[in-house]
């Protein structure tokens, strides 16, 4: 017991361990703010596996992502780890976001945020952490949508953060 | 008469835009544009493609120069499961082929990259560790480094005199006593061991599993010194081994003996000389046997002796004896745990083994899949090359393995302790022993250079893997992911991403640039540029051409267009020396109707060419929507209505013809825009009133005088009330937002929200 917990920690230094993998360590967060509805609408796209990874370590348990293993309540355990991982300043202001769903596609899942009620956007900060911890070459890219305004911030370890002044 | 009417029309188109130049530059304020070089997409790539010569041909063949060198091996082999450390001599026969002379020989010990002064941790620009295990952290931080690397105890000459040699790292030069001519051998001998590392450790493509009782998994490689490759193209491939881009290897025969525990099970490269000896009686039958077994696969060690035999703890020991033909590398794996299955398959007459073998903890997968994946392997990548020339394919189960040696393969896949597993973990087993056993045709046969070109075999392997898999299981692989799983990385963030054709060592994003980009525009090509008809025979002629010697990848770009009578050079520009990406969108579509009175751009041409309204030709002309010169009723009106076009069908044609003609009632201006770097084919879905679909697909070519946006008129009986670019997905187009007209003023997301609430 104690020597498989140890292989699942060694798991962790060593992400990149196989010559076959078709991988790259990057997410991408598209955000649209659409003046008419008031909304900033936000899709975010992670690897399963790789969250996967990352849960089942919080958890301590195999969540079984997409799967038809998968644990009943697994909702619940995306939205924690967005509240913790993905945080979002509007005009100075922290905001939290509704989880309108996800989606799995392939090797992807993505998540449907919104924040509502914001009448007028002055700036717009990013914050996205997710998978950092567990995967050393991790980048999250931010691609920001305003009227005609296009931005696009890469995000990594060292440089979590993207701000937006308008 | 028609005839004439046709040259009168090109005559003024002709003109017509002749004139157009004209007037343009004259209204352009004079500044002399700077000259430049051919910048054009679709030129060839003589700038980047070596010159060919007698080695390596015009054509993509190898040359009636071509030389290869042979290097045979006579090996012993000791390992001591008790230390964890493998003893090895050797007898090396090198024979000169090339015709140059040689005056020292380079050898790979790749063994020391694991060395305790080896420069690859050195290079490493990396921050602190997320965590440190207790091994990690005395690593790092202690000064106890892994002992590994190799000991070389001799190297002797034929007569036992002891040979000068010098070790760079993880390169021996061997001084010749004399040059080595030209057709002459070289026979040497080297003794060496080295201790084997733990691979769930300090990683590694061989190394050992310890299991919770003690017990061993040993998958050997990388495990003696190996000649390096003296070719046509690089001379001697001696660039360092940092642990990342693989191997370079000449051809040759290998005889190898192999002492192990008592109570091992081994297999390796190559077939088994004394299989009584190292089998029980009911194994070797059982062995013998399986060589009929087409069908399904049977035990050889069967999961009872296997259990039984990780219970006990051998001292005594048996020497396994193998012979390797015409293989570039040899490897084996060993260990008391082992199961071994086997199934024969039958490639056009010839049969081939398909072994797998694999811990307990394999299974429920490894004996439901695991050797029928690698028969599905080896028959679908003969059909797509040529026939498997070696008696066996094995596949080895090994945790968080995916590695690949001729005939032999190490991969990854192991259920929960509780059996169960998922989809994924499925899929993932499956898709590596499917990439790790192609990997026997590429690079192991079709013998490209892994340490300077990654793509060459991880890429086209992994192109001929997406094929595969689709046929071991469509519902698992789908075809439809590809090329579209490339996007994400070619819309990224362009300080990550290099050229395709940069050195394995030095790319960001390893998997991605080196195996799922070129793979996916091998997939491209082949389903969308060439065809698979097309492709599929110059790809089977390239695989047929370099089979058993060593390709560039300039002997792939040449012989796949030289064998298929298609101009490829802008994909492999784009594709393979960029890092360009492909975005076409559809800009605008304007709507024309059919008009027999001149339109004010036909009164300017007559202008222009000094005649008169009159004087234009009989002529139909298209007015646009949006043009003042259109006028509501025009919408009704159709081509036959006018009595020009009337006459001229009754005057040219029989009836037979004219049951034929069909007039078409709309037209449209179509406008596409490239806001990618990449040229593609436009394929474009048209979608009319009444629900029916066409398809049209204009080829890359079309970008080639204007590489922004291009205008098409496409006319049809029925109104068009949706246009899709790129439909399916096949060319990789980054963003598909502007794919479709009209517009989709929806966004995902919204979609997403409706569909969400509605569900």
């Amino acid at each position: 017991m104690k020597l498989k917990k140890l292989y699942f920690f060694l798991l962790l230094s060593i992400p990149l361990f196989a010559f076959t993998m078709h991988k790259y360590y990057v997410s991408l967060c598209e955000i649209e703010y659409v003046e008419d509805q008031k909304s900033i609408q936000i899709i975010l796209g992670l690897f399963i596996d790789d969250l996967e990874f990352t849960l089942n370590k919080d958890a301590k348990k195999n969540l079984y992502l997409a799967s038809t293993e998968e644990v009943q309540n697994i909702d619940a355990y995306y939205k924690e780890y967005l509240n913790n991982h993905f945080k979002v300043v509007v005009n100075n202001k922290a905001q939290n976001f509704n989880f309108i769903g996800k989606e799995y596609d392939g090797d992807i899942v993505r998540f449907y945020l919104e924040i509502t009620d914001i009448k007028e956007l002055k700036s717009l900060q990013i914050t996205n952490t997710s998978l950092f911890r567990d995967f050393e070459n991790q980048q999250n890219i931010i691609k920001i949508k305003v009227n005609k305004f296009n931005k696009t911030f890469y995000l990594d370890k060292n440089n979590p953060k993207g701000l937006l002044n308008f | 008469m028609k005839k004439l009417f046709f040259i009168a029309i090109s005559l003024f188109l002709i003109s017509s835009s002749l004139i157009a130049q004209e007037v343009e530059e004259k209204t352009e304020p004079k500044k002399e544009k700077e000259g430049h070089y051919n910048i054009n997409k679709f030129r060839q790539l003589h700038q980047e493609l070596p010159t060919p010569n007698k080695e390596h041909t015009a054509s993509g063949a190898p040359g009636y120069e071509y030389t290869q060198q042979q290097v045979d091996y006579k090996m012993d082999i000791i390992l001591d499961d008790e230390n964890q450390k493998l003893f090895g001599e050797e007898t090396i026969t090198y024979h000169n082929n090339s015709k140059d002379v040689l005056e020292y020989l380079w050898v790979q010990l790749d063994q020391n990259m694991r060395a305790p002064n080896s420069k690859t941790p050195d290079i490493e620009g990396e921050g602190p560790g997320v965590l440190y295990t207790p091994g990690n952290f005395t690593k790092s931080f202690m000064g106890k480094p892994f002992p590994g690397g190799f000991n070389i105890q001799h190297v002797k000459d034929i007569n036992g005199n002891a040979i000068g040699y010098m070790i760079n790292q993880t390169m021996m030069r061997i001084d010749l006593p004399k040059p080595l001519a030209s057709g002459e051998k070289f026979i040497f001998n080297i003794k060496w061991w080295y201790n084997i590392n733990n691979y769930m450790v300090d990683r590694g493509r061989s190394g050992y599993e310890s299991f919770p009782d003690g017990n061993k998994l040993y998958v050997i490689a990388q495990f003696f010194p190996r000649l390096a490759v003296y070719n046509n193209v690089e001379g001697w491939q001696n660039m360092q081994f940092w642990g990342r881009s693989e191997f370079a290897l000449e051809f040759g025969n290998y005889q190898v003996s192999i002492t192990t525990p008592k109570d091992h099970i081994l297999n390796a490269t190559g077939v088994i000389q004394n299989p009584k000896e190292v089998f029980t009686k009911e194994q070797y039958k059982r062995y013998s046997e399986a060589k009929n077994s087409f069908d399904n696969p049977v035990f050889i060690v069967t999961p009872q002796e296997a259990l039984e035999a990780e219970k006990g703890k051998e001292t005594k020991t048996k020497t396994w004896k193998f012979y390797a033909e015409n293989v570039r590398d040899f490897g084996f794996a060993s260990s008391r745990k082992f199961i071994w299955d086997a199934m024969a398959v039958d490639i056009n007459g010839k049969t081939v083994m398909a072994y797998s073998l694999y811990p307990k903890e394999g299974n429920p997968l490894w004996e439901e899949h695991s050797t029928r994946v690698v028969a599905n392997t080896l028959k679908v990548y003969s059909e797509h090359t040529f026939d498997y020339p070696y008696p066996h394919a094995t596949s080895i189960n090994a945790q968080r393995q995916g590695m690949e040696y001729p005939m032999i393969c190490w991969n990854y896949g192991r259920p929960g302790p509780d059996g169960k597993y998922t989809e994924r973990t499925k899929s993932g087993m499956i898709g590596v022993i499917t990439h790790e056993v192609g990997h026997n045709f590429f690079p192991m046969i079709v013998n490209s250079d892994e340490r300077q070109w990654t793509w060459m075999d991880e890429g086209i392997n992994s192109f001929v893997e997406i094929l595969a898999e689709y046929k071991y299981d469509s519902e698992l692989f789908p075809m439809s992911k590809y090329p579209k799983n490339i996007t994400g990385y070619m819309a990224g963030d362009q300080s990550r991403i290099a050229p395709i054709m940069s050195q394995g060592d030095n790319v960001f994003n390893f998997g991605s640039n080196a195996y799922a980009k070129p793979a996916a525009g091998l997939f491209i090509l082949r389903q969308t540029i060439m065809g698979p008809e097309l492709f599929d025979h110059a790809f089977k002629t390239y695989a047929k051409r370099w089979k058993f010697k060593h390709p560039t990848p300039a002997d792939f770009f040449r012989t796949m267009e030289d064998a298929s009578a298609m101009d490829l050079d802008w994909f492999w520009r784009g594709w393979f020396y960029t890092t360009g990406y492909n975005d076409i969108g559809i800009k605008e579509v304007k709507k024309y109707h059919v008009t027999d009175k001149p339109t004010q751009q036909a009164k300017d041409l007559a202008t222009r060419y000094g005649i008169t309204i009159d004087q234009l030709p009989p002529a139909l002309y298209l007015v646009s929507e949006d043009s003042d010169e259109f006028t509501e009723d025009l919408k009704n009106k159709k081509a036959e209505d006018y009595s020009i076009l009337n006459n001229y069908i009754e005057e040219n044609f029989t009836p037979e013809e004219k049951a034929d003609l069909k007039a078409p009632k709309y037209f449209y201006e179509l406008k596409f825009e490239k806001p990618g770097d990449l040229v593609m084919p436009i394929i474009v879905e048209f979608e009319y009133e009444d629900g029916t679909k066409e398809r049209k697909q204009y080829p890359a070519q079309i970008w080639r005088l204007n590489d922004d946006e291009v205008t098409k008129v496409f006319h049809s009986s029925k109104a068009i009330t949706k246009i899709t670019v790129d439909p399916d997905e096949q060319t990789a187009d980054v963003d598909l937002t502007n794919n479709s007209w009209p517009k989709n003023t929806e966004t995902k997301f919204e979609q997403f929200k409706k569909n969400q609430i509605k569900g």
